[in-house]
């Protein structure tokens, strides 16, 4: 029986711990506590923008120095809130305990100053959080304009299959001068709590822990989310997530309230003849693949699932491609621990799937399977495997095809990254794969291990609809009232 | 040893036709004799002329059956009646798709010429014309569409079958002989078509109704085509292709999704007039009604709303099952279907269609695993099979000793608790019982807030929710 755990309720400051309802169970048979938040949801919200004043009492350079502090306190060794909410990931979370140990002992890592002010710059820009900047001349002469980028009181429903996702909540939210509610997933309730835990002891009466909520009540709750969800209280939502939790909200929009939706993506990989020119080029294409479909236990948006491999699909093609299946499966049993393992809790819906296409032997090659060590599927034809949606656990999908241009056919909008072999391959692309709906490409084998500017999200830029756009206007008052007639 | 123990231990398929009661009466002992000699008898039996079985037993290195634990390898996971791609379909290979299905019969089916079939539907009607085959397929409200290849004797086996629950489920003797005496059969669907619920149809109206004459259907006249039903798995397949996968679906078939619109707008006219033809000419008699709860539901609601209840004669009976289905229903939609039907004596059964058997349901809500179906329940994650003591919960799997031609052993997607093994049902009836709290273990994780940021969203359709409906 796992021990219950306990999720507080971190109103600006306050934590609320009582624990008064049960929410059960959840996956790994947890159970956990929260205090009932129809107690609390009067306040959780804030109703008065005049409170938002406080934030613009600080600079950039003082809201970083905030950042990279808390940055040093999230130490995996000596805080607590940040070992409980690693315990209760190995329970909850699709990632395995030694992938987790890894993430959680780098949690400090993500508040590096350089990197937080250059993802900044990328998006809003530091100069027009700071102030009001000039827009240069406009088309009437003698009207001038200035913009400046401001915080907004939001909704985060964010998602919970990896921690990062609530460090970029907590840095972007400080960053923009805004004020978060964090609505907490079921799959990952502590380390947002754990984050902001660490803020309210170092630094209570801050700003910026006074302008971040956490809270947890079950998705699709009426009652509770009918008064959340209120324009008087809240100017965006951004919500992560599928149909499911994007549904409930979009109950409760009205004019007022502006839906960022981060919606769930897929990625593949397009991988060009040249990978067949000799055996060790295989060798290393393989090894490179592997990081795409296991890094992270293809637990990410960013891992590969359909895999398109040039190789041709006559039979000495379908070999090729078979014998780059064998190669990548071996490779996936050799990625290193901190970054893939069998998949503790292997979906019995997929394994369903794979045990029926090893018996299909004519359509499939299946390289391993047979329990949660994960598996690469050789599809003898140049069609996916009618389950492509359901590829997880360490399971890829190898489809030969004669030529790129079915895989760049089979590139949608719910495509998020494409791992490229060779670079060459990826220059000639990838402006017709951007039409296609593609949103990242990578070299292979750098689709789920590390990214550049995170902040391009899905290419819809979240930080820059985060914040409010508001422009001054100056104009002569003898050239307006001349328009008077 | 009792002679109907011993029918059953020489030739399983004959319990088609066995007293129903009987078979509750059966000690634990034999029930297991049953299982054990009957498994080895199909295994041994099928295993050469099934080369998708032969295959499993040898990646599982299991070459004979000591133990009734060694049948538990060799269970077909549910996913093998579709496995055959869906390019089979999109390329028109249904060479290819004969020969997968014969993989999964005994059936010799190899000469079957299906060079030039473009549709489903043509594929079926040509395996109904010249093979002893009828391909059963599934509703396909989820994805990929299933085809169980039963035969023609073993359809109507399963209606006959059918007829000998009626009668002795609550005592031998205890409902109507439908098969001597005759019915009116009442059925709020497709009169044709090749889903697992109109394949008995044809065989219903001839030995439950005694002819066309004495049989209602929603649609008396319309097929409910295998090739509409493949629409959601083969749109959403598609969709997960993008361009090249949208290319391939014919355009014939998305017509089809158009027409679909047009029957959804139809139907409130449909089941107005299905009502009225029900009053008009089966009205206070006693029929047979077989439809799942929640089409029954919309009906009664329908018909209550409209004052009409007590609809049919008090000795009627209805075979159902199927839960709610996803559907928003009151707590007592129970009653008011009772209500409106007029009558309480009902089937309910939990089953699979690739079984023959079912089970159904006795007056403690526990549904009794006949003794012809081998029932296991496995560890979700693992597969090994849990020992059969009453209360274990699992995945529940089974394997069907009466059809002789296909392997029906297969594991579901439910999760269930079983008993019976040591206590006897309070009811009386001998062996195992699965208790009514079934579900899928694909609503057991996750909920509505466990959020990821994998995945491709699916867009609502109109046509497919309508097609969900219809299937049931």
């Amino acid at each position: 029986m796992p021990d219950e755990f306990r999720v507080p309720l971190i109103i600006r400051g306050e934590i609320i711990d009582d624990a008064a309802v049960e929410h059960g169970g959840r996956r790994g048979g947890v159970s956990f506590r929260a205090p009932d938040i129809a107690r609390h949801v009067g306040k959780l919200t804030l109703r008065t923008p005049s409170h938002m004043a406080d934030l613009y009492t600080l600079s950039f350079e003082q809201i970083l120095d905030y950042l990279v502090e808390l940055g040093t306190r999230l130490d995996f060794d000596t805080n607590p809130h940040v070992r409980e909410a690693f315990r209760l990931s190995c329970i909850t979370s699709g990632l395995s305990d030694s992938i987790l140990r890894f993430h959680y002992a780098r949690l400090g890592t993500m508040f590096n100053r350089a990197g937080m002010r250059a993802m900044v710059e990328r998006s809003c820009g530091v100069d027009y959080l700071e102030g009001w900047v000039d827009q240069g001349p406009g088309m009437v002469p003698g009207l001038t304009a200035r913009t400046r980028a401001f915080g907004a009181r939001s909704i985060h429903v964010i998602a919970g299959n990896a921690p990062i996702v609530s460090i970029l909540t907590v840095i972007r939210n400080a960053l923009t001068r805004s004020d978060a509610v964090i609505k907490l997933p079921s799959n990952d309730p502590l380390t947002a709590v754990a984050l902001v835990c660490t803020m309210v002891e170092m630094a209570p009466d801050h700003p910026i822990t006074r302008h971040i909520s956490v809270a947890y009540w079950k998705g699709g709750d009426d009652a509770v989310e009918r008064a959340i969800y209120d324009p008087r209280g809240v100017e965006k939502i951004i919500a992560w997530g599928g149909f499911a939790s994007v549904k409930h909200i979009t109950k409760y929009l009205q004019p007022g309230i502006d839906l960022i939706t981060q919606d769930p993506k897929m990625s593949g990989t397009i991988i060009g003849r040249e990978a067949f020119a000799d055996d060790a080029t295989l060798r290393s294409v393989a090894r490179r693949l592997a990081l795409d479909v296991g890094a992270q236990n293809q637990e990410g948006c960013v891992s590969a699932r359909v895999i398109y491999v040039e190789s041709g699909t006559d039979a000495d093609g379908v070999a090729r491609a078979n014998r780059l299946g064998e190669l990548t499966f071996a490779a996936l049993q050799s990625l290193p621990p901190h970054l893939s393992t069998p998949h503790k809790a292997f979906d019995q819906a997929l394994k369903s799937e794979i045990d029926a296409a090893r018996l299909q032997d004519e359509d499939y090659r299946v390289y391993g399977g047979k329990t949660n060590e994960g598996a690469v599927i050789v599809s003898q034809d140049d069609y996916p495997v009618d389950f492509s949606r359901m590829l997880a656990c360490r399971v890829g999908n190898i489809v030969p095809i004669d030529s790129f241009e079915t895989a760049v056919r089979s590139v949608n909008a719910y495509t998020q990254t494409i791992g490229i072999f060779p670079e060459a391959l990826k220059e000639a692309l990838c402006d017709r794969l951007a039409f296609q709906g593609a949103q990242r490409l990578v070299s292979l084998g750098g689709a789920a291990t590390m990214q550049h500017n995170m902040e391009k999200q899905d290419a819809i830029e979240p930080v820059r609809r985060m914040v409010k756009w508001v422009t001054v206007e100056t104009a002569d008052g003898a050239m307006l009232e001349a328009l008077a007639g | 040893m009792s002679d109907y123990f011993k029918r059953l231990l020489k030739d399983p398929t004959s319990f088609h036709d066995a007293p129903y009661d009987q078979a509750f009466t059966l000690t634990i002992e034999q029930i297991g004799q049953l299982h054990l000699e009957g498994a080895r008898k199909r295994f041994i039996g099928l295993r050469p002329g099934l080369s998708v079985l032969d295959k499993l037993a040898r990646e599982q290195g299991i070459e004979a059956i000591e133990t009734i634990d060694d049948i538990a390898p060799l269970l077909f996971p549910h996913t093998v009646y579709k496995s055959y791609p869906l390019s089979y379909l999109e390329r028109a290979r249904f060479d290819k798709l004969t020969k997968w299905l014969g993989g999964l019969t005994t059936t010799d089916i190899s000469n079957i010429d299906a060079t030039g079939i473009e549709s489903i539907d043509d594929w079926l009607d040509l395996l109904d014309a010249e093979t002893p085959l009828t391909v059963a397929h599934t509703s396909g409200t989820t994805g990929k569409l299933s085809f169980v290849p039963r035969t023609k004797e073993q359809w109507r086996q399963t209606i006959v079958h059918s007829a000998t629950i009626i009668r002795d489920w609550w005592g031998h003797g205890s409902g109507p002989d439908i098969l001597k005496d005759k019915m009116p059969i009442i059925i709020p669907g497709y009169r044709y078509g090749a889903a697992a619920a109109q394949r008995g149809n044809g065989i219903q109206v001839d030995l439950y109704a005694g002819g066309e004459d004495n049989a209602l259907f929603m649609y008396p006249d319309a097929r409910f085509s295998a090739d509409v039903a493949s629409l959601a798995g083969r749109l959403r397949a598609a969709e997960a292709r993008g361009e090249a996968g949208i290319g391939d679906i014919p355009q014939i078939l998305l017509d089809r999704r158009e027409s679909l619109l047009e029957l959804e707008q139809r139907r409130p006219e449909d089941v107005r007039h299905f009502f009225e033809e029900a009053q008009r000419r089966f009205g206070g008699k006693d029929v047979y009604v077989t439809a799942m709860w929640a089409i029954l539901f919309d009906w009664a609601e329908e018909g209550l709303k409209r004052g009409i209840k007590n609809i049919f004669g008090p000795d009627s009976v209805l075979l159902t099952g199927g839960g709610k289905k996803g559907k928003d229903m009151p707590d007592n939609w129970r009653d008011q279907v009772l209500e409106f039907l007029g009558f309480t004596n009902f089937y309910e059964m939990y089953a699979t269609s690739e079984m023959m058997g079912l089970c159904i349901k006795c007056e403690y809500d526990h549904y009794h695993v006949p003794p012809v179906i081998v029932p296991f329940l496995l560890d979700p994650q693992t597969g090994v099979p849990l020992p059969r003591k009453d209360g274990t919960v699992g995945r529940f799997a089974g394997l069907d000793l009466m059809p002789n031609t296909y392997w029906a052993g297969l594991i579901t997607g439910d999760e269930v608790r079983m008993s019976g093994w040591e206590t006897t049902c309070a009811c009386g009836r001998t062996g195992p019982y699965v208790h009514p709290e079934i579900r899928r273990y694909s609503e057991a994780e996750g909920g509505d807030d466990r959020i990821v940021c994998a995945g491709a969203p699916e867009a609502h359709d109109r046509a497919l929710e309508f097609l969900a409906e219809l299937s049931m």
